[in-house]
């Protein structure tokens, strides 16, 4: 039963259902959290795509990092990142994530967060309107059913190198060295 | 209204010998200068005996070129609907001056984050000494020789620009296998 | 005996608080012994990047301090330029910057209705709220381009003038959401369990909200009436005729209702407006931005907002940059000094009713 043919099944059916159930993680970490309740509730469903609401990193899918994120952030989200479980994907919401956006000199703010996290998906604008984020959701669908979204995997394969670069920002280093 | 100013500036400058007034604005506020230690008792009187009870704001400023930090106590009175500025200026270098959070509790706040941005001192503050930045090492950030775009330039990587002039959408829909729709392609350059 | 305390960290990831920042608690058994809370998660030191600007770009970061309601902030600065210049603004300006005042506040409140009984567990409310101020947001979308972020009220008057059959599209709206306040009222108002977990909880007294600081809703839930829409009108509030409502009592249910007769008020304000508007220029024009220089000198201008008093004080030394601007919300004295005294002998499941019944909201205290 292990052959490829067989495998190649498994991985489909496993890749749809995944699509169909993500659920967020509820923290709003900067400005584009105020477009998540209206994508929640009536007028611009997002429940009917199976995208809903996890109060725990134990229980979230994805990891939607909504706009800019300070050093002390920075610190809390990778080791929430940390504890989510397989398979998790993270979200890149707002220009802030892509190249820093309009708080691009201040001494507070990382500017790209490809560097220290692992993105698959980037929503651009500022702020988002509640139909790109719908339509961010479907290309992620899109990613997982190809099977290509792979931040995950690419995170732990390169550990020191997102390692190295954490730790050139944030100065009282207090996480371990392995991944959770 | 303009009774009611001549009235309390009379009264506070027959208590207070060094009040210095400004006249040259367009709004509707007194405004007074005072040396640093009498910053305490000039605001229990206005708060006590004037009826200016609600304190609006704190601010710092930076005048580099002149060597001096000032600092500019807002205040309000809901009776007579004046506002008045309290003004005072300490030495750059040494910057000192007396804690008020026992006349209006919400200054401590105010107090922290002056410590914390401008690196002025307050005697007698008790709070806890990291507020809104953490594990800083430079110096204090908002004072007006920290230059903040070379700091960010430095410390985080940044993505470096386009050089040439292709569609995004072009290179992702061909990436990725799919078309663009007509109604789009009116658009593409 | 006595039980040991816990410390219990309410943190940036929580469901249950109104934003990005921390409440360190500690509790022995139910009941909170001391209350600390540290904040920093979102301070982005927008008043350092204001000095790199010149006077019109720095109005685009204005915004982007208090997130549910940018609307004040806006209209803060441009009053504090216009003093400080002297500039006047046209009077049919003044009128449409009434109208987005009041329609923010609408739209604040409603998402406000969300956070408060969702920290209840009466889910539905925010459904039904955040789903009717979708309206309020496409009137905003069709006047200036933007759902959330306007930029529309700049020094010198409004960016753009009103389009055609506006006006019937904001009555419209307004007769949609009167009628919808009472389908609010039997939900949430009439409840017996939302009035058994938020009548004593919460309670300020009214000497400690004088001593503390207090603005706003909280301040006029504790029955004092102080508005800056009366005490210090700006913009054409004398020539309106609206009530501000106060209720004794001090605790989340009085702060509740003042908001919700609030909402009945600023619909009011709306149909005056929109009566009473004259026709005419809508902006004084500004010189060329890059050359722009305001006379040497300070102004504070403030405004009232969702939360309270919403103030704006810049510093100009004659250049195109401003020397120092500095922002004050009403968070920023709720939710640090109040709130630690406050948490004192409650309980620790209220901890979110009361920190969404105080308006605290992280942007606006470390901006």
């Amino acid at each position: 039963m292990n052959d490829k043919n067989s495998q190649k099944i498994v991985d489909i059916i496993q890749n749809w259902a995944r699509k169909h159930s993500i659920w967020v993680l509820a923290y709003g970490t900067g400005c584009g959290a105020i477009e998540i309740p209206p994508t929640m509730t009536s007028r611009y469903d997002a429940e009917r795509l199976g995208v809903r609401g996890a109060a725990t990193p134990r229980q979230a899918d994805v990891l939607l990092i909504s706009g800019y994120l300070t050093v002390k952030t920075i610190k809390r989200v990778i080791r929430v990142y940390e504890q989510m479980q397989d398979p998790k994907y993270v979200i890149g919401f707002g220009s802030c994530t892509i190249n820093g956006g309009m708080y691009y000199d201040s001494y507070n703010t990382i500017n790209v967060l490809d560097r220290y996290l692992p993105v698959d998906v980037y929503i651009n604008g500022c702020m988002p309107r509640p139909e790109a984020v719908l339509s961010g959701f479907a290309q992620l669908q899109k990613r997982i059913a190809a099977g290509r979204a792979t931040g995950a995997q690419h995170y732990k394969e390169n550990l020191e190198w997102y390692r190295a670069n954490q730790k050139k920002i944030i100065p009282n280093w207090v996480m371990p060295d392995y991944n959770w | 209204m303009n009774e009611l100013k001549e009235v309390i500036i009379k009264r506070i400058k027959a208590n207070f010998a060094d009040a210095a007034e400004r006249n040259d604005f367009k709004d509707n506020r007194l405004d007074i200068a005072v040396k640093k230690e009498t910053i305490p008792s000039i605001l229990f009187y206005l708060k006590d005996e004037m009826g200016f009870i609600h304190l609006s704001d704190i601010i710092c400023v930076d005048w580099l070129e002149e060597g001096e930090l000032e600092v500019v106590f807002i205040l309000w009175s809901p009776v007579d609907k004046i506002k008045v500025f309290v003004r005072t200026r300490l030495d750059r270098d040494n910057p000192v001056m007396d804690n008020v959070d026992m006349i209006w509790r919400q200054a401590n706040t105010y107090e922290r984050e002056m410590r914390e941005m401008f690196g002025v001192q307050f005697t007698g503050l008790v709070a806890p000494d990291e507020f809104i930045l953490e594990d800083w090492q430079g110096p204090p950030p908002f004072r007006r020789d920290f230059d903040t775009a070379a700091y960010a330039e430095k410390t985080f990587w940044q993505r470096p620009g386009r050089e040439d002039a292709q569609d995004v959408r072009e290179t992702i829909a061909k990436r990725d296998g799919e078309e663009i729709p007509d109604f789009a392609k009116k658009y593409s350059r | 005996m006595r039980e040991k305390a816990t410390t219990l960290y309410i943190g940036p990831q929580h469901p249950g608080i109104t934003g990005n920042m921390m409440v360190k608690v500690k509790v022995e058994g139910d009941t909170i012994v001391k209350a600390r809370t540290e904040v920093g998660y979102l301070h982005r030191a927008f008043e350092k990047l204001q000095e790199s600007r010149n006077w019109l770009q720095s109005f685009t970061l204005l915004c982007r301090f208090c997130v549910p309601e940018p609307d004040p902030v806006e209209e803060s600065y441009a009053r504090a330029v216009e003093l400080l210049e002297g500039r006047e603004v046209p009077e049919r300006a003044k009128y449409i910057r009434v109208l987005m005042l009041e329609l923010a506040r609408m739209g604040a409140y409603m998402l406000w209705f969300g956070g408060q009984n969702a920290s209840l567990g009466l889910y539905t409310m925010g459904q039904w709220s955040v789903g009717d101020r979708n309206y309020i947001l496409d009137l905003f979308e069709e006047l200036t381009g933007g759902r959330i972020y306007h930029m529309y009220i700049w020094p010198g008057g409004v960016r753009r003038d009103l389009p055609e059959g506006f006006a019937d599209k904001v009555l419209r709206t307004m007769d949609y959401l009167e009628k919808r306040l009472k389908d609010y009222d039997d939900l949430m108002f009439e409840n017996t369990i939302f009035q058994k977990r938020t009548q004593g909880v919460g309670v300020i007294s009214k000497e400690k909200a004088v001593e503390w600081g207090v603005v706003g809703p909280v301040l006029r839930g504790c029955g004092i009436k102080s508005d800056i829409r009366i005490d210090d009108p700006y913009e054409v509030y004398d020539k309106l005729d609206f009530i501000v409502p106060t209720h004794e009592g001090g605790d989340i249910w009085s702060r509740a209702l003042v908001r919700r007769q609030e909402i009945r008020q600023s619909i009011r304000i709306i149909r005056q407006v929109i009566e009473k508007m004259p026709s005419g220029e809508y902006y004084n024009r500004i010189p060329n931005p890059f050359k722009w220089t305001l006379p040497k000198g300070d102004a504070y201008a403030r405004t009232e907002s969702v939360r309270g008093e919403v103030g704006m004080y810049i510093v100009s030394d004659g250049s195109t940059h401003p020397r120092r601007t500095h922002f004050r919300g009403a968070a920023y004295v709720h939710g640090i000094t109040l709130l630690e005294n406050i948490l004192v002998g409650e309980n620790v499941a209220d901890v979110s009713a009361i920190m969404n019944s105080l308006g605290v909201c992280p942007p606006e205290i470390e901006r």
